[in-house]
């Protein structure tokens, strides 16, 4: 699909679509976010959709402990990338955190090795806090980030972010790691020879694991995690999707989760207004015409606020939006300006 | 040169009013002092008193909108507002560091030409007589006490003077404050009474149907009106 020339009488003027998003080839990571039920999900796919025609490869995952890709697409997914009926390039995969470390507790013997080995020695840790700490999602999450990092097998991977609070846990996880792990390394550089006389005379650690072994491994863990966080706050390789309804809370939110991702220097230049409603001229249904004069207002607010911003305006359909056709249709509103029917 | 008695006294008096006012208050009141001159850290503090009054100033333009009804005035508020807020809060920390360290200096400063000077002028004159006690008025041990450590017996020391000072000095304090206190609590409670003559009846216990019949009328009414 050739990407049409747009003529913008004037350069200021943000055009009112994600065709930007579909333009910038670089781009690898997308972050779809925003508060509980604006539509992330159908949104996400809608836009995965778009991509699909746009890209070679596209990844959908989905990071919300209540996976709703399956129900928006009618089709069961897992934590393996599968391939979505009816396309032939786009993928998606649920990462559930609890049945990932079920699996590694069940397995035992190589699978759990090779597990741990994956998440660099932490793992030993975070198997007995598996089910108490509240950030185990979106150290799941990253664990499937940095394999996905290190295989490079997609063009560019969408992800459906759970509601506001996962979301910028998981995008600071990178950065509160990093940190972590500098300093234990740092620490480990300078305490290491009085540890491994200690520890060497005990016959290595507790876990019959070999200290030096652990912290090369916390220390290749490190460097990719630096260059993820790398990745994220580059603009050309990076953006975040807010999707709000045009209400007050979820404009607040809105407004507070651009606050925190520019103080990450996470890029974000798109907000996807959801639900919309454009009841019929001369309707009477009072309900209608209530709603849509306070979404004017919110509206408007959002205008003035958000200049600098491709707002998009999806409509409030009459049936819910599920399953590959309707997701398609819903995609194409995504490019094309919705026109009302007057 | 003014009798020593008298000097030690006064002494004693700015010691004793420094540590009761506060030496914090004296701090921070030499520090704005300091930085009105043409010192390094004027500019930095200038700054931070400018920067404050630009949050408070924006803190209350935010409160006054209404973030239901003027969502992007808000918004832009509250951005200038965080913004400038970290502005401060970067400042002054760099600012406090300065500022302890002239603290200390200060204090330091302080301490030399207040109890500095006392104890100088306690070894100085450690042996000359404040001023002699009729022979005979006081037992000996007494008199041994009271010209300690080295002052000629049968005299006070200028240490015991010192003392006898910090003392009257205190207690002349706690007399005065309880007396302004007490001023203070009758002239209160003169005025109060005037309007307590009004305010009385709210105060004694009303039967419960009178005191709940009254609200939810109003709340009654209220309801029809809208």
């Amino acid at each position: 699909m050739s990407s049409t020339a747009m003529i913008n009488g004037d350069d200021d003027l943000m055009e009112p679509t994600l065709q930007s998003i579909l333009d910038q080839k670089t781009l690898r990571w997308i972050f779809v976010g925003g508060k509980g039920g604006v539509g992330k999900t159908t949104t996400s796919c809608a836009l995965a959709i778009q991509l699909a025609k746009a890209r070679k490869s596209v990844l959908l995952i989905s990071t919300d402990p209540a996976h709703n890709l399956s129900d928006a697409f009618n089709q069961k997914f897992g934590k393996d990338a599968r391939l979505i009926e009816g396309f032939t390039n786009l993928s998606a995969m649920e990462i559930d955190p609890n049945g990932s470390i079920q699996d590694v507790l069940a397995a035992g013997g190589e699978g759990v090795d090779e597990a741990m080995a994956g998440m660099g020695g932490m793992g030993n840790m975070m198997q007995d806090l598996a089910f108490s700490i509240p950030g185990v999602d979106e150290a799941m999450s990253f664990a499937e980030v940095l394999k996905q990092v290190k295989s490079m097998s997609y063009e560019v991977i969408i992800f459906d972010t759970a509601p506001t609070g996962h979301t910028l846990r998981f995008l600071q996880f990178p950065t509160v790691l990093e940190k972590a792990l500098a300093k234990l390394s740092q620490l480990s550089q300078q305490f290491g020879p009085m540890l491994n006389s200690i520890i060497g005379a005990r016959g290595g650690l507790p876990n019959g694991q070999n200290l030096d072994e652990m912290l090369s491994k916390m220390e290749s863990l490190r460097e990719t995690i630096s260059e993820v966080n790398t990745q994220f706050k580059d603009a050309d390789l990076t953006t975040f999707v807010c999707i709000c309804i045009p209400e007050f809370l979820s404009l607040y939110e809105t407004e507070r989760m651009i606050q925190e991702l520019s103080n990450y220097e996470i890029d974000t230049h798109s907000i996807v207004v959801n639900q919309l409603l454009f009841p019929k001229a001369g309707s009477d249904c009072q309900q209608c015409n209530a709603r849509r004069k306070m979404q004017k207002k919110y509206l408007d607010q959002i205008e003035e606020l958000y200049e600098d911003f491709n707002v998009v305006r999806m409509p409030l359909l009459v049936e819910e939006v599920r399953g590959k056709e309707k997701l398609e249709k819903f995609s194409e509103m995504l490019v094309q300006t919705y026109q009302p029917p007057q | 040169m003014p009798s020593l008695l008298l000097i030690v006294f006064v002494l004693q008096l700015v010691i004793h009013l420094i540590n009761s006012f506060g030496a914090n208050a004296l701090n921070n009141w030499i520090w704005t002092l300091y930085n009105k001159g043409p010192t390094p850290t004027a500019k930095a503090y200038k700054e931070q008193v400018r920067l404050r009054r630009e949050v408070v100033k924006l803190r209350t333009q935010m409160n006054a909108t209404s973030s239901q009804d003027e969502f992007a005035k808000w918004a832009k508020l509250r951005r200038a507002h965080d913004k400038t807020l970290a502005e401060y809060e970067k400042i002054s920390s760099s600012l406090n560091a300065s500022k302890a360290s002239f603290d200390s200096t200060f204090t330091f400063g302080r301490y030399a030409c207040t109890n500095g000077l006392r104890l100088v002028l306690q070894f100085w004159y450690a042996k000359q007589p404040m001023y002699w006690i009729p022979q005979g008025w006081l037992p000996s041990y007494v008199e041994w006490i009271l010209s300690f450590p080295r002052a000629p017996r049968g005299s006070v020391s200028i240490q015991i003077w010192g003392i006898a000072c910090a003392s009257i000095i205190q207690m002349l304090h706690t007399a005065l404050t309880a007396g302004i206190a007490l001023v203070i609590g009758k002239n209160g409670k003169n005025g109060k009474n005037g309007k307590n003559g009004k305010a009385q009846p709210q105060k004694v216990p009303v039967p419960a149907a009178s005191s709940t019949e009254l609200p939810k009328g109003e709340e009654g009414e209220s309801k029809k009106q809208s």
